[in-house]
């Protein structure tokens, strides 16, 4: 009978092991006195880096200036997986005061009643408003004529360009192809003729993967320069004379048998359906392809671009316009603002907190929080050179360093505080030397240089309504199936497929865009 | 009076068990608290959830989300990829693993035997993002390895994982491949519990290997293939969310699309909790009807059943 | 002990026919076929994990790379991560108390189940297997956690899964493979159920017991999920937190001219990782295997 006692005191103890928080939580009611808490879920700036450590002088500065007492939660690194803790908390009403959130879930959280509007904090943070919040900030978080989160400046717009294999141009005595017919046939060159002289078939001439989400559809931003020529690049049309989807333009149609072509003529890259991300990168680095669209830093970045150097001393990659199609058109793709939404939930709002959350955004953008936010302390993280740029170079311990493994961590709010501000990006892309070729290497001249190309301005687009799960599906796998094969692309089935399309929802869609596109003004 | 006689019978067997009833008051509170109070909220399946209303305050819609699931456009697809997935999963992944633990039970090497226990399992561990590296390397269609050789034979490239009629096949084998050892573990360990004198009368009785393994081996680890068995056709419309989900890509949608995949894109990322839960008890209910009428069928053969 | 078991054979001395020998054949060629089907993506994977920045070849191509071109970058990466120690120290904790509290709970369900005379076994059986079929999924779930105040505390990680029916149900058959006359003689001289299952049951079931015990340590140390659903702090997050954020940093890190990896590339941090989420496993299994020889009942049922 003894065990028997044992058990009923395990039991009794695992039962008020299990009951003791619920009781607890009643006694949580915050001193009144004290400083405020507030819960911060922010998006981190270098997630493989830890968050600041718990004596990070950050914390005490805000204590003292602000009477804030700011309580830290790295969200994860995945925007999935951020989508799916936001709105686990959201469903159980327990949402953090301040946390990033991605446009599309913030929109369903506002039906929700679970965030606060932000309409009035513009005027109580004017240093902040100027450098972060413009009218197309505003419009980004604004549902129903209110807006519900501070979007601040996400990454630069028109950050990629269309690069092509100077070296393999030369090799083969070709001129840089200014039409898509000059590029078809220097793709055949690069796929057919052993650009790289090394006696193997193994080199083709467009390189590409599949790069979608809920505003970028099938086959993504890879072949946009490819679309772009023929005046269907991105998902919307933004014009005023033609809006609506891209989809539904009879130009669509032409950019598909381009694109046809290239895959049944062998130019282009065939693992490109295969590839992901990190496999695309690998290929280019492997000298694969002679044709892609890169971004700046993936590119030309210093850890990025040794690979490729050291394989190709001799190799060199060069930012052209992007083709010009029959019809006179050409672009790189759609471009439209990044941002990233910083929300209050309702809560905080009830519980007091909306202006003091103001203040300490607003001390962010002040010059102590922005330097302290964004590189760290001066003399210990860092040191300013004669262009008052920081820089990494006068800090003898390497890991306390803005760039190292101890610094990275103090840095982790700094997407809160930087706004794609000149000297944000001198001190984010250095210039550099390559270690094989001895080139000069400055991803921000990269940058400006893609910048001067031909894009579309879709400014707002990614603000459009997204179809329903089985609709996008529909569209991109019917649109997949006609270039691998699997559906003879043809005038005939291409108009077939695109009725089923708008029966099953798709013109309903490409209305609703139009109508939110022309009340939003939107349209160009 | 024979009904009297049964009641003071279990009360007689409740009081002979009493020490056992003891043993379950954690378990069961632990059930009740962590398992059935989930169930319970599960009602959301039925309701438009706001969370400003919390599970008891939100709305009744009766099967609407049902009804969303069931109406989809890709319905009956969705289905039978999933029955596919988790049906060859089963047909073929199981039986490997446990042809692999009686390899191992059966081989006179020690060192090989020894070798392949300590490694089989090791591949569980390689996240799908790893496998998929590996299954590039060897099926790219421009530079896979089984590319190369197809092409050397005189061949044309097979784009395997973007190829509609390969995809299923890579799928399945590609899960054997890095489960089997893990799976095998559990049948190992049901191999170790084998009374050797058994094997010692088969042998005086002259049964070679083969008819060793086929009439005392299987049978003794019988009970613990039917119920890996039978709990895996509880859970047969999970075909393999996170594999499916690294493999797939749009081009092969209409065979590499399944349940999980499809409330993924649906539900969870669109806020409709409702639905994924919907989506839950329509699996369990699939499920539990495979349960119920397997388990009465292997009662009726005399196997161990799980209730 | 194995060696002992090994010679069954020998003890009857019967001479091993063609069969016999075909049979061996074909068992040895078959672990031996399994072998390099497994290795070959063990080695890729390890050959990958000490990649050197600048070596581009496909994962198998990698396999053929020279010892000494590996570089260690991406373990120094790892293991020098600001917050690798804390993740380390966290999830060891989810792991004890994790597998303690499955175990404790696990084992009496299981033995219970298993007992074939029990009253009301069916709809115990029943009760059992009804929240494993229907998965209500994560929000439900989340509400209670939330309820119960669990939320942003380590033991939020690894209750809810605490019992888990599969491995449960898995332990209660070989329970029930324990030999019926042990469990009766042991209660025809008067033991109650819980001295049949401490003095009978349990010291009999070492391997599967271990097993399962591995099986829970193995999902706790590597839940993602839970983690990053429940716990906010950022001191608390375990190391599949840490090791996810460092997967994903492919994505972010074009953005950044410096990663927090120095010279190693990411595909080397990919697969240095996975080798961390095997640690207890790699530990833990050849202390089971101990336990793991045949015939584990023969003694004790003779004796």
């Amino acid at each position: 009978m003894k065990k028997q006692h044992v058990l009923c005191i395990a039991l009794v103890a695992l039962l008020t092991l299990v009951s003791l928080p619920v009781f607890s939580q009643g006694v949580k009611e915050p001193a009144a006195a004290g400083p405020v808490t507030i819960e911060l879920w922010y998006g981190a700036a270098i997630t493989e880096a830890g968050p600041p450590p718990s004596d990070w002088v950050g914390f005490k500065i805000i204590k003292e200036k602000l009477n804030i007492d700011l309580k830290l939660t790295a969200l994860p690194s995945s925007e999935n997986d951020q989508d799916v803790k936001v709105q686990a908390a959201a469903a159980a009403n327990n949402l953090p005061d301040l946390f990033m959130v991605r446009r599309d879930v913030l929109g369903r959280l506002v039906g929700q009643g679970l965030v606060a509007t932000v309409d009035d904090l513009y005027a109580k943070m004017p240093i902040r408003t100027a450098t972060h919040y413009d009218s197309v900030s505003r419009g980004h978080a604004r549902f129903n004529g209110k807006t519900y989160g501070l979007a601040d400046p996400g990454s630069i717009n028109k950050n990629e360009g269309l690069l092509i294999r100077k070296d393999w141009l030369d090799n083969l005595g070709l001129a840089v192809p200014k039409t898509t017919e000059d590029l078809m046939k220097v793709m055949r060159a690069f796929t057919f003729n052993d650009p790289d002289r090394n006696g193997k078939h193994d080199t083709y001439g467009y390189g590409a993967f599949q790069e979608i989400n809920n505003y970028e559809a099938w086959p993504g931003r890879r072949l946009e320069p490819i679309f772009g020529a023929f005046g269907v690049d991105g998902t919307w049309s933004l014009s005023a004379a033609d809006p609506g989807l891209m989809v539904l333009k009879p130009a669509f149609y032409d950019a598909m048998t381009y694109l046809k072509r290239m895959v049944d003529e062998g130019v282009m890259d065939p693992n490109w359906l295969a590839y992901k991300k990190d496999d695309f990168r690998a290929a280019w680095k492997q000298g694969r392809f002679g044709v892609m669209r890169e971004q700046n830093a993936a590119y030309a970045a210093e850890s990025n671009y040794a690979p490729f150097d050291k394989n190709f001393p001799d190799g060199e990659w060069i930012i052209v316009d992007a083709p010009v199609g029959p019809q006179g058109l050409a672009s790189i793709g759609p471009y439209t603002a990044s941002f990233r939404i910083y929300a209050i939930s309702a809560k905080a709002e009830q519980a007091g907190k909306k202006d003091k959350i103001a203040e300490l955004l607003e001390w962010m953008a002040s010059d102590e929080g922005y330097y302290l936010l964004g590189w760290g302390v001066e003399g210990v993280n860092y040191t300013l050179d004669k262009d008052g740029i920081p820089v990494a170079d006068g800090i003898a311990n390497r890991d306390m360093a803005f760039t190292g493994s101890v610094g990275q961590t103090v840095t982790q709010l700094r997407n809160m505080v930087f706004y794609n501000g000149d000297i944000e990006l001198y001190a984010r892309y250095p210039k550099y030397i390559t270690a094989t070729s001895r080139k000069e290497m400055s991803a921000l001249d990269v940058l400006r240089e893609m910048q001067t190309k031909e894009w579309t301005a879709a400014i707002g687009s990614d603000t459009l309504p997204i179809p329903n799960a089985d609709l996008k599906r529909f569209y991109e796998q019917g649109l997949s199936e006609f270039i691998t094969g699997k559906r003879v692309l043809n005038k005939a089935n291409w108009e077939k497929w695109l009725d089923e399309f708008k029966k099953l929802g798709g013109q309903s869609w490409n209305d609703s865009g139009i109508a939110f596109a022309k009340e939003n003004n939107l349209l160009i | 009076m024979e009904r009297r006689a049964h009641s003071s019978v279990l009360v007689r067997e409740i009081k002979r068990h009493r020490s056992v009833y003891l043993l379950l008051i954690i378990p069961l509170t632990y059930y009740i608290i962590f398992k059935y109070v989930p169930i319970f909220n599960g009602q959301i399946a039925f309701k438009e959830y706001m969370a400003l209303d919390g599970v008891l305050g939100s709305k009744w819609i009766g099967l609407e989300h049902f009804r969303t699931f069931i109406h989809s456009y890709y319905f009956t697809e969705l289905l039978r990829n999933t029955l596919m997935y988790s049906f060859g999963k089963l047909i073929f992944s199981l039986p490997i693993a446990i042809l692999l633990a009686i390899a191992i039970y059966e081989s006179n090497r020690a060192a090989l035997r020894k070798v392949v226990q300590t490694l089989a399992y090791l591949p569980h561990f390689l996240s799908w993002v790893i496998m998929y590296g590996i299954l590039l390397a060897l099926l790219a269609p421009g530079d896979g390895i089984v590319n190369d050789m197809i092409k050397g034979l005189g061949g044309k490239g097979i784009d395997f994982l973007t190829n509609t009629r390969a995809f299923p096949w890579i799928v399945i084998f590609s899960d054997a491949w890095k489960e089997m050892g893990w799976s095998a573990i559990i049948f190992i360990a049901a191999l170790m519990g084998i009374d050797p004198s058994l094997f010692e009368a088969a042998l005086v009785e002259g049964a070679n290997s083969w008819q060793r393994v086929r009439y005392i081996t299987l049978p003794s680890i019988r009970p613990v293939i039917i119920i890996v068995v039978l709990l895996r056709l509880g859970t047969i419309l999970d075909a393999g969310f996170n594999q499916i989900f690294m493999l797939y890509s749009t081009p092969v949608l209409s065979v590499g699309d399944i349940i999980d995949t499809w409330v993924y894109r649906q539900g969870l990322l669109e806020f409709q909790f409702g639905l994924a839960t919907a989506v839950g008890l329509f699996k369990g209910v699939i499920g539990m009807a495979l349960i119920l009428t397997s388990n009465r069928l292997v009662k009726r053969f005399g196997g161990a059943v799980l209730f | 002990m194995k060696k002992a078991v090994h010679q069954r054979t020998v003890s009857v001395a019967i001479k091993p026919t063609a069969a016999d020998h075909s049979f061996n054949l074909f068992v040895d060629i078959f672990l031996l076929l399994l072998l390099i089907i497994i290795a070959i993506p063990l080695w890729s994977t390890i050959t990958l994990s000490f990649r050197p920045y600048d070596y581009i070849g496909n994962n198998l191509q990698g396999m053929f790379l020279a010892p000494w071109k590996w570089s260690p970058a991406a373990y120094r990466a790892l293991l020098g991560n600001a917050g690798f120690l804390l993740a380390f120290k966290n999830s060891f904790k989810i792991l004890i108390g994790g597998v303690a509290t499955a175990l404790v709970l696990t084992i009496p369900l299981a033995y219970v189940l298993s007992i074939p005379t029990l009253p009301g076994r069916r709809v115990l059986g029943i009760l059992v297997i009804l929240p494993y079929v229907f998965n209500v999924g994560m929000i439900p779930s989340y509400l209670l956690v939330t309820n119960i105040g669990l939320i942003d505390k380590l033991p939020a990680v690894y209750l809810p899964g605490a019992i888990s029916t599969y491995n449960c149900l898995i332990m209660r058959s070989f329970f029930e493979g324990i030999p019926n006359e042990l469990k009766e003689s042991a209660r025809i001289d008067g033991a109650t159920e819980i001295q049949v299952l401490g003095q009978i049951i349990l010291p009999l079931s070492k391997a599967i017991i271990m097993t399962i015990g591995l099986f829970y340590g193995v999902s706790f140390w590597n839940d993602f999920f839970h983690a990053m659903l429940y716990l906010n702090s950022n001191s608390l997050q375990p190391l599949p937190i840490l090791l996810r954020n460092i997967l994903m940093a492919s994505g972010m890190n074009e953005y950044v001219e410096v990663s927090a990896f120095g010279d190693a590339p990411i595909a080397a941090i990919k697969a240095a990782s996975v080798f961390m989420s095997a640690i207890p496993m790699v530990i833990a299994y050849p202390f089971i295997q101990k336990y793991f020889t045949k015939g584990t009942l023969l003694g004790s049922v003779k004796g």
